[in-house]
């Protein structure tokens, strides 16, 4: 009696190729080879795998090996063990080096003063990445002023307001929308003290001061 | 393999852990056939295969500490050559298919007595995976498990992709496979 159990079609169907090649299991040998014996489609697809292996072989097979030359690989092998060599070297002048407390302590000492050194001597002040409403670097000499106008001010209103008090647009806007506005030469600091107040009370202007006051309200 | 041979292997191994180029010499001389065989199968230009050869064998000679004989020496082997071949095969497939690839599938298909380029011409139509373990079961005669291992997948990948292999196969050399009548019948 057969105490073997019986494959499915599907598992016995895909080890046909390792049965050719007979690297099966005993075991599973034996139960591929009763599942074929009473299946025909395996028996036919043995056949054919059988036939293709042996046309792929012939196919491929004839390709002659060359002798083994093993220059290349032992150049690499040589350059490789150069480099570890290398390495090696290295590691060992260190561990010498570092064999004696003074030593250990004279690099520790040298590292320190580079640090110490770069961190007391590295620029540490840098310019500002900001800009204030008054900022200025040659307008504080008292006939410059900086006026923020309310967006609903139109350009012929604009035009209107600084004639009337003889300013004109010199510079801006910023991009906090900031103008400055030049006085005329003629003009004292009390008329330019008018015409700022005017300015100030002026139902389109947001902000009005000038530049020579200093840091903005 | 039997376990006599595996022994040897792994004293072989051993020695060429230990930086002995004689046993490397031993160890490459003894592989150099298979492996020349096995990568001369899957790439089409012999330099590179030689090339290949050696990226393989430079690998066994820094890694040969590191194996740990939970495969046998063969296997693993093999597996750094599956890796450099993949490498290399990708790269052929990349830069040279147009030439390789260029014969029409159904053309192939259509012969009713293959001969040698036209089997050629149908495994070039495998994709790497595929005609790797077409190799590596037809003629390294490797067994699925050892193959799972070499490839670095499961045992159901190997009998997948050896299943889409052979229907592949079957397509383009239907005569090979038996099955001319009922191919040119179909056809008909």
């Amino acid at each position: 009696m057969n105490a073997r159990k019986l494959m499915p079609h599907e598992e016995a169907i895909e080890l046909l190729p390792w049965l050719i090649n007979d690297s099966l299991s005993g075991d599973e040998r034996d139960t591929v080879l009763d599942h074929a014996r009473s299946c025909v489609i395996c028996r036919r697809e043995t056949k054919a795998l059988e036939n293709l292996r042996d046309s792929v072989k012939r196919v491929i097979s004839p390709a002659p090996i060359p002798a083994p030359d093993m220059r290349n690989i032992n150049a690499r092998i040589d350059a490789l063990i150069h480099r570890q060599n290398l390495g090696r070297r290295w590691l060992s002048w260190i561990a010498e080096f570092c064999v004696s407390p003074w030593r250990i302590a004279f690099v520790a000492q040298t590292v320190l003063l580079v640090v110490l050194g770069t961190a007391v001597l590295w620029p540490t002040t840098r310019n500002a990445e900001f800009t204030t409403l008054t900022q200025s670097q040659d307008l504080a000499d008292g006939h410059y002023l900086r006026v923020v106008f309310s967006p609903d001010l139109t350009h012929a209103r604009l035009g209107v307001l600084l004639d009337d008090l003889g300013l004109a647009i010199v510079d801006g806007p910023s991009e906090r929308g900031v103008y400055t506005l030049a006085t005329q030469n003629s003009m004292t600091v009390a008329e330019r003290d008018i015409a700022l107040t005017h300015l100030s009370n002026h139902r389109s202007v947001l902000f009005a001061q000038p530049v020579d006051l200093g840091a903005a309200p | 393999m039997t376990n006599a041979s595996n022994a040897n292997d792994l004293a072989l191994l051993y020695r060429v852990g230990r930086g002995d180029r004689g046993a490397f010499s031993e160890l490459y001389r003894l592989y150099q056939p298979r492996l020349y065989g096995y990568l001369r199968r899957l790439l089409p230009d012999p330099t590179t295969v030689e090339e290949v050869l050696d990226d393989v064998m430079l690998v066994v000679w820094k890694d040969a500490r590191k194996f740990r004989g939970q495969s046998a020496m063969s296997t693993w082997i093999f597996g750094i050559a599956y890796r450099k071949a993949m490498t290399a095969l990708r790269s052929e497939i990349r830069y040279q298919a147009p030439l390789d690839r260029s014969t029409d599938a159904n053309a192939i298909a259509d012969k009713t007595s293959p001969d040698i380029d036209w089997i050629r011409a149908a495994l070039v139509h495998l994709s790497p995976d595929h005609r790797q373990v077409v190799e590596l079961t037809y003629f390294s005669g490797f067994s699925y498990a050892e193959i799972a291992a070499i490839a670095s997948c499961p045992i159901n990948t190997v009998k997948t992709r050896m299943f889409h292999a052979r229907r592949r196969l079957k397509v383009l050399l239907p005569a090979l496979a038996g099955q001319a009548r009922e191919h040119d019948r179909e056809r008909a």
